[in-house]
């Protein structure tokens, strides 16, 4: 037996076998294990609740659902519609309309518009009340595009500590897209806004089964008239240039740029010109903040009576790490890309930076592609986990009014405003 | 069958020796009852030429509600402005939470629950949404 016919022999590997420890891998590898070997886990559903603890995940915990011009979006509540959008819907700076987030208040939601009989109203305090139908909208005005972000007041809810009711949001209530319309404006001057009038009042179709005058009937939202987020605002009757989806207020909806989207009226049907404040419950009483930096307080000083409250405004600067997201290990040494986004209602976001160490040391991230201070910046960064672990990924964004996002958490009792810097934990694995 | 696998065994062996590599697990191929569910897809509507802008009606999906004492009430009056999903969608509250929650919805919504009603939804809420014991 020569050499060869020793090693190709199977008591040949067999000696070789007892040197090298690592014989039963290869006998698996070879051997009927591959095959045989044990069953996995079967896939299993996610909790179907989070609490008393914050939520941990990215997005909120429902099922899917499939509604109307919708693809699958993360069920909060069916009767009135509240869907998330599932986190990978926010690799790009524009959100699908299909994927874009929903959130009604009242339970009647139109299921259909007959454009014949549709009107857009302007009146209340003013010269001349007007109707427009939707052709005399996208004709008779300057049609104008602007990209902003929607992002609902509650958006992150369920991350405060201690939880407060609400809907359990996790970060996906939010969505930017390519609004086309009329300006607010223009509409009011064709109207003319009466001397002494304080508020504009916006009114769609959505109405609830509770008694008239109360918030469970009508769902109303004001502006102050000396608001200068008034000339940026647009009547939209384009989302990313399709209709708008019903459930995302087909026919026009109202685009406030910078502000929560509580103020982006759905199916805006009614523009009412108020000669006294609003004293409605979703203007008075509902969507407000703490009048604090950063809206935050503690359930003490609100029990005590000590916080003053004032209706939430814009949004505070944010940023989301969208990829990668945790489902999958990260073999060692390989240089990934780190994805996401960044938006501000103060103005465009002008610097994002990512951390590997939970936030102890950062590094710029590269932006993309400007769409206006108003819309999802994407940024990018190169990124490579040298030796396997778990790596405590992070992202803050600054915008260009020098706001950056901080790392303590917020709370007030409406759940609204979170903006604290993300987390997101990687793990790498051996790569041989 | 066997004998050949016998037979290229060495040989493959030998030459992963020589490439010092480690041989990851390779697995494949198993399957399970789909746990997860499956949702189906929405079939196209046929839609008319006309001004008529319409879309299917909302679905409202089986809500799993904790069975006990109150359950019908809950049913009943709730169900009146909104789906009980608005009370699974909450993560578990305090029992004066969900007080205030039931108090909210008869006086500033004007939900005009009777009085023993009102009670009963409270209880429940109470019994099987809270820090201490809920379950679903």
């Amino acid at each position: 037996m020569n050499v060869t016919e020793r090693c190709l022999s199977r008591r040949g590997v067999l000696k070789i076998l007892g040197v090298a420890s690592s014989g039963i891998a290869a006998t698996r590898w070879l051997g009927p294990d591959v095959t045989m070997a044990q069953e996995p886990a079967r896939g299993k559903a996610i909790e179907t609740f989070t609490g008393p603890g914050a939520n941990p995940h990215w997005n909120s915990v429902g099922p899917y659902v499939t509604e109307p011009q919708k693809v699958p979006l993360i069920l909060l509540t069916d009767r009135p519609v509240q869907l998330e959008t599932p986190r990978h819907y926010f690799r790009t700076a524009f959100t699908p309309n299909e994927a874009f987030y929903v959130r009604w208040h009242l339970e009647g939601i139109p299921n259909a518009v007959d454009l014949k009989d549709w009107k857009l109203q302007i009146e209340g305090n003013v010269n001349k009340p007007v109707a427009l139908s939707l052709p005399e909208l996208m004709q008779k005005f300057k049609a104008v595009s602007l990209a902003a972000v929607n992002q609902c007041s509650g958006n992150s809810r369920s991350r405060l500590q201690p939880r407060v009711p609400g809907g359990q949001w996790g970060n996906g209530a939010m969505g930017n897209a390519m609004w086309t319309g009329v300006r607010l404006r223009e509409l009011l001057d064709r109207a003319g806004v009466k001397s002494g009038s304080l508020m504009v009042q916006f009114q769609g179709l959505e109405t609830g089964a509770g008694p008239a005058g109360l918030g469970s009937n009508r769902f109303l939202k004001s502006l102050d008239l000396g608001n200068p987020v008034l000339d940026e605002c647009i009547v939209a009757y384009l989302m990313n240039g399709e209709p708008l989806p019903m459930l995302n207020g087909f026919p026009v909806r109202l685009v406030v740029p910078g502000y929560f989207s509580t103020y982006w009226t759905k199916c805006l049907t009614w523009i009412r010109v108020l000669s006294a404040a609003d004293e409605n419950f979703w203007v008075k009483t509902a969507y407000r903040v703490p009048d604090t930096p950063r809206g935050n307080t503690a359930p003490e000083d609100v029990k005590a009576g000590k916080v003053k409250m004032v209706p939430i405004g814009r949004l505070p600067v944010r940023s989301f790490l969208i990829t990668p997201d945790g489902a999958s290990k990260i073999p060692a040494g390989m240089n990934v890309t780190l994805r996401g986004i960044a938006f501000s209602g103060f103005g465009g976001v002008n610097r994002v930076e990512v951390s590997d160490d939970g936030g102890k040391s950062w590094m710029a991230a590269k932006l993309g592609e400007d769409h206006g201070a108003y819309s999802f910046r994407t940024w990018e960064a190169a990124w490579t986990g040298k030796s396997p672990g778990r790596y405590s990924l992070a992202v803050r964004a600054t915008d260009e009014k020098g706001n950056t996002q901080p790392d303590e958490p917020v709370w007030n009792p409406g759940g609204y405003l979170w903006n604290r810097i993300e987390r997101q934990e990687i793990a790498v694995g051996n790569a041989s | 069958m066997k004998n050949r696998t016998l037979a290229i065994f060495p040989v493959v062996y030998i030459v992963a020796m020589a490439a010092g590599v480690v041989y990851a697990e390779f697995k494949k191929g198993y399957y399970s009852p789909a746990e997860l569910g499956s949702l189906r897809q929405a079939a196209p509507i046929q839609l008319l030429p006309d001004a008529n802008y319409q879309v299917s009606a909302y679905p409202v999906p089986a809500v799993d509600l904790a069975p006990g004492e109150g359950l019908q009430d809950v049913q009943i009056y709730c169900n009146t402005c909104h789906g009980p999903r608005y009370i699974t969608m909450q993560p578990p509250l305090p029992a004066t939470t969900w007080e205030a929650e039931v108090e909210k919805m008869n006086k500033t919504f004007g939900a005009a629950i009777p009085e023993d009603n009102t009670k009963r939804i409270t209880l429940y809420l109470e019994a099987h949404y809270t820090t201490d014991n809920r379950k679903q």
